[in-house]
């Protein structure tokens, strides 16, 4: 579930920040942006989750 | 000297260098601007709608709207600026402050929402009430980048 919402999350950010980039003019550039962005935060997202795992609070 | 037309007059300010195209972005007038603004805020993707780019128009529409419903499918609620307790300078709490300003970027989804109730009885005891809660803020923080870039387009800053 938490994953789900985490994916969901990231698509929708994603297609918003990457459709407002000024630096993209062509429609592929801006896919490439969105990809880039949408693999952040799942990565990120995930790195965090395992760095924080053992923390108790 | 050639009297000038219409055409003239409004390609010239923009002639530079001995170079123009025709395709650079150019600026809207004031009133069509600041439709484009309260617009974009109001609905999402309403401003990019009024200065013709349908397909960024309809993805954001789909995209912010479709968080804001998720969000409140999901047992999110809406935020407004409670009194702090106990009582401060402020006199207002500040993170139901910053939560209000957070989804009140979503316009009129905020609004309608507040005005038929929905999201107006908070459920934290649901599992999904804190998923709900992020996804109206994603929906009405993106706005405010969408409001932006609605802007900048107005102004002739990008396509």
């Amino acid at each position: 579930m938490h994953v789900l919402m985490m994916s969901l999350y990231a698509a929708i950010a994603a297609v918003v920040l990457a459709a407002v980039d000024p630096k993209s003019d062509t429609t592929r550039q801006r896919l490439i942006h969105g990809l880039k962005i949408f693999g952040s935060f799942l990565g990120i997202g995930l790195l965090l989750s395992w760095v924080l795992f053992p923390v108790p609070w | 000297m050639q009297p000038r037309d219409g055409l003239t007059n409004d390609i010239a300010p923009n002639y530079a260098g001995g170079s123009f195209a025709f395709d650079e972005p150019r600026p809207v007038s004031f009133s069509r601007r600041a439709a484009a603004v309260v617009g974009a805020w109001l609905v999402p993707g309403a401003g990019h709608l009024l200065l013709g780019r349908y397909g960024r128009a309809a993805l954001f529409f789909i995209t912010i709207t479709g968080a804001f419903v998720l969000g409140l499918s999901l047992d999110g609620r809406l935020f407004w600026p409670t009194a702090a307790e106990p009582p401060t300078a402020f006199h207002f709490d500040l993170i139901t402050v910053l939560w209000f300003l957070a989804q009140i970027g979503s316009g009129l989804c905020y609004l309608v929402s507040y005005a038929f109730g929905f999201g107006t009885r908070p459920h934290p005891e649901a599992a999904t009430f804190e998923y709900g809660n992020t996804f109206m803020f994603l929906a009405g923080l993106l706005n405010y980048l969408v409001v932006h870039d609605a802007f900048d387009i107005a102004a002739g800053r990008k396509r």
